[in-house]
């Protein structure tokens, strides 16, 4: 009987159920999502709606070190902070600038802000891949969670005066230092790993694992005691996120939260036990069913969305009252902004010398001139050129080869793994020996400019004698 | 002496860099604490700790506190330990893959440290210790079968466990230390198992059913997840959503230029990294010496047709750090918003999901994980030595 209302129907007849139900889907693989009743309201402009919509954009938008348990700012804050993250996002439409901050109006943009960045990218399984409960012994296998990290730290107490080499050195000596113990700690911290992938073989139901992992086997030992938990996907570089992790978003808020996590200020450490570990895989679950519902149904709540744009009231056109938008970077990203800027100089010197030379020498020398071999010069143009685009487009498209990237679970078997996607340590091993290797070549580079630097410095004073530093 | 302004940037970029080295190695050494945790003889330290307040386990009653245990009882329990214990180790010659709880369950009583604790703790089968309830003053069978199945089975046995141990020690302790020294011989008993360590009974592990239903669907749902991705050319979804960002954008925008701002941040920033980790062909400085024209030819086009490419870049770089140079700090007083996009090929893999890493020995993952440090470590050491020429007062080229 329904199915054949369904065939026979009408896209409204199907509309109308579906849209709530898809609404639903979609708030419930959202943290903080809030009810279909408030998009509808939203649709209208309804000012009770928007502080839900305000709280749901800043838990969206947030950087990952907010942590869902810490306590979130005054809804002001909150939506001074969504429009600036929009504007610097390239959110197109005005009206959202122009909002009142107390939080009171505005629902119906905001259901618009919602909807763009929705169609911009995966938004709820990004989320959702932030928050995954981390059950086994993650490895990064690439340095961009570490690089990326929270660029300006609390700063430290500033250098009085002027500062005395010594003291560079020092720290550069301590610094050395503990990099030798973290390889040691390293090193073994992989042997008992090793190990105890060895002694737990075939222990796992999943075929693809065979053992347990750290988090698995600490379960198993003390299930009522809590495991140190860790951020979901971002684990810090190189420390094991070997327990599992509800991210820092914890939209299940009825964790516990943490006995004396003794874990610094990045990772919010959180202890669970077994049982709440369980809990929270199985909220993951929900919420990655609800993601596939959503990702079945959107077409409904787009079409929907057509609608709520249309009711909007047309909008002047832009004025030059608004300043020309550009994101603001933080401190450390202008700093990096000169780095770049002195290291494109510095490449551009290198490549003019080059070049210079290569031409002078091209002129001098007697074979490939003339005009018999002019359209052979032209071919070689031609595909230099076609060579140069070719890089110039990987640049554009924000790096051309896929590299390995994001936490890895580590399994320890020797033959062939059954099906899924893997990656074999000895292809990383390889890959990090090549970065090891162009990194050590700008090294030495860069110390052998310092040396040629201090040499000519030492050449203009007659009579001065450099004493180097022993070793390096 | 340094000149002031630059070398304090120097001190800043150490202190950060030593307190980065400090923060991954608080991680490791947790990490490693748990570890060598495990592979030491396994104590049931937290066994014994009291049971969390959860829902459908406090339903069950508590042992009346009514009735001291008499030396009669008492006694009956110790041979009921023993009576126990003997069935799990019946039971485990049996039983392929034991569970791992009752060894250390039977661990709890020899190291006992209140005459109460002797009463171990049940095995799995309510029915073993069904046959001794009669017995058993403390109801401890009567516990197993009013526990609600919630399909923890460990999770039940154990708090189980907990609550008949904990019973039994709040009555049995009661009487006072007097009985104590009646009751220091039976714990001796249970001492007679070894002590569970993984290297050798690691095989006998096993998951709860419930957590593994969970994992395996976990797993399951993240691959349809993926494999639901839409294909950006033919869904209708998809379609619908560049219509709608479409409309969107010329319903009023700011122009061109704030828009792509943040996109030309970010590639600023993935071509600074790009330099950063090296993926760019080799320096134009070690190019071979070419052994004919052709290449040589070659070698100069390329090279000049890079000093171009650099020039673009460096004249995209300025005109963006002017524009923001005279733009007005925001008014908001938390960090910035966007991040940064990743450099490692972001766009091709926007969101993560589980994927493995296969090793086959020990000494593959120490290489790996070495490597990876040094990796960090000589990133941080080049960035260093960048930063270094302005705080000895070089000018830069």
């Amino acid at each position: 009987m329904g199915r054949r209302r369904r065939l026979a129907g009408a896209v409204a007849e199907a509309g109308a159920g579906a849209l709530p139900k898809v609404i639903t889907a979609l708030s419930q693989s959202l943290p903080a999502g809030p009810s279909p009743e408030i998009f509808r309201r939203a649709k209208f402009d309804r000012p009770e709606a928007a502080p839900a919509l305000w709280q749901l954009l800043f838990r969206l938008l947030s950087p990952q070190s907010a942590d869902g348990t810490s306590a979130s700012p005054a809804l002001e804050a909150q939506a001074c902070w969504v429009k600036a993250a929009l504007r610097s996002q390239g959110y197109p439409r005005l009206v959202l600038a122009q909002l009142p901050e107390d939080g009171s109006r505005g629902s119906r943009e905001l259901l618009l802000a919602l909807s763009w960045l929705l169609a911009r990218g995966p938004l709820p399984e990004r989320l959702l891949a932030q928050a995954h409960v981390q059950l086994g012994d993650e490895m990064p296998v690439c340095e961009c969670e570490a690089l990326a990290s929270p660029g300006p730290r609390a700063p430290h107490v500033e250098a009085e005066g002027p500062v005395d080499i010594r003291c560079v050195q020092w720290l550069m000596g301590r610094l050395r230092f503990r990099w030798r113990c973290l390889i040691t700690s390293q090193q073994e911290q992989c042997a008992l790993l090793s190990k105890i992938h060895l002694y737990t073989r075939g222990c796992h139901s999943d075929q693809r694992l065979g053992h347990l992992s750290v988090a698995e086997t600490e379960m198993l030992r003390d299930p009522e005691g809590g495991q140190q938990v860790r951020a979901g996907a971002r684990v810090l570089a190189p420390g094991w996120a070997c327990t599992p992790g509800p991210g820092p978003r914890s939209f299940w808020n009825d964790v516990r939260p943490g006995r004396g996590g003794a874990d610094g200020g990045r990772s919010c450490a959180q202890l669970c036990s077994a049982f709440q570990l369980l809990r929270r895989l199985e909220r993951e679950n929900v919420g990655l069913e609800a993601a596939l519902e959503w990702r079945r149904g959107e077409l409904v709540f787009w079409r929907w969305m057509d609608t709520v744009l249309g009711a909007c009231p047309p909008e002047a056109p832009a004025a030059a009252t608004q300043p020309t938008v550009l994101p603001r970077i933080a401190g450390r990203g202008l700093g990096q902004l000169e780095l770049a800027a002195r290291e494109l100089r510095a490449l551009q010197e290198e490549l003019c010398e080059a070049s210079e030379r290569r031409r002078a020498a091209w002129a001098v020398g007697g074979q490939g001139r003339g005009p018999q071999w002019r359209s052979a010069r032209q071919a070689l143009q031609k595909a230099v050129e076609q060579e140069l685009a070719a890089l110039r487009r990987a640049w554009e498209q924000d790096r051309g080869p896929a590299r390995p990237h994001g936490p890895h679970r580590l399994v320890r078997r020797e033959d062939e793994a059954p099906g899924g996607q893997y990656l074999r340590a000895a292809e990383v091993i390889q890959a990090l020996r090549n970065q090891e290797a162009c990194l050590e070549a700008a090294l030495h580079r860069l110390q052998g400019q310092c040396r040629q630097e201090l040499a000519r410095l030492a050449g203009a004073l007659p009579g001065l004698i450099w004493i180097l530093p022993p070793g390096r | 002496m340094l000149p002031s302004g630059c070398s304090r940037r120097l001190v800043a970029e150490l202190q950060g860099a030593l307190d980065d080295c400090a923060e991954r190695q608080l991680q490791l050494e947790q990490s490693l604490r748990v570890s060598r945790r495990l592979l030491r003889a396994w104590e049931p330290a937290g066994i014994l700790a009291p049971e969390p307040p959860l829902g459908p386990e406090t339903k069950e009653e508590d042992p009346s506190p009514a009735c001291t245990p008499s030396p009669q009882d008492l006694k009956e329990l110790e041979l009921l330990t023993q009576a126990l214990e003997k069935a799990v180790r019946v039971r485990k010659v049996i039983s392929k893959a034991g569970e791992r709880d009752k060894a250390p369950s039977l661990k709890s009583g020899s190291f006992a440290t209140s005459p109460g604790m002797t009463a171990s703790a049940p095995t799995r089968a309510p029915g073993q210790a069904g046959s001794c309830t009669s017995e058993a003053k403390p109801t401890r069978g009567i516990h197993q079968t009013t526990v609600p199945a919630k399909g923890h089975p460990e999770r039940r046995l154990l708090s189980a466990g907990n609550r008949a141990r904990v019973g039994v020690e709040a009555r049995a302790t009661r009487p006072g230390p007097g009985l104590r020294d009646q009751h220091v011989g039976p714990s001796a008993a249970p001492q007679a198992l070894e002590a569970f360590t993984l290297k050798e009974k690691g095989r006998l592990l096993q998951l709860p059913a419930a957590f593994r239903k969970a994992a395996s669907q976990n797993s399951r749902l993240w691959a349809q997840l993926r494999s639901a991705q839409p294909r950006d050319s033919t869904d209708a979804a998809a379609a619908a959503k560049t219509q709608f960002l479409q409309k969107m954008q010329t319903a009023v925008s700011f122009g061109p230029t704030g828009a792509s701002g943040g996109r030309g941040e970010g590639r600023v920033q993935g071509r600074f990294q790009d330099w950063h980790h090296p993926s760019l062909p080799p320096p134009p400085n070690s190019c071979i010496a070419p052994t004919d024209w052709t290449q040589e030819y070659r070698c100069l086009l390329t090279l000049e047709g890079l000093q171009a490419v650099t020039g673009q870049c460096l004249h995209r770089l300025q005109e963006l750090h002017a524009a923001l140079a005279e733009q007005p700090v925001g008014p908001c007083p938390m960090e910035r918003p966007s991040r940064t996009p990743p450099p490692c090929g972001g766009a091709a893999d926007p969101f993560w999901s589980p994927q493995l890493l296969l090793y086959s020995s020990t000494q593959e993952l120490q290489t790996l994980a070495a490597l990876r440090l040094r990796v960090a470590m000589l990133d941080q050491q080049v960035h260093l030595e960048k930063v270094l020429p302005s705080a000895v007062g070089r000018t830069p080229p």
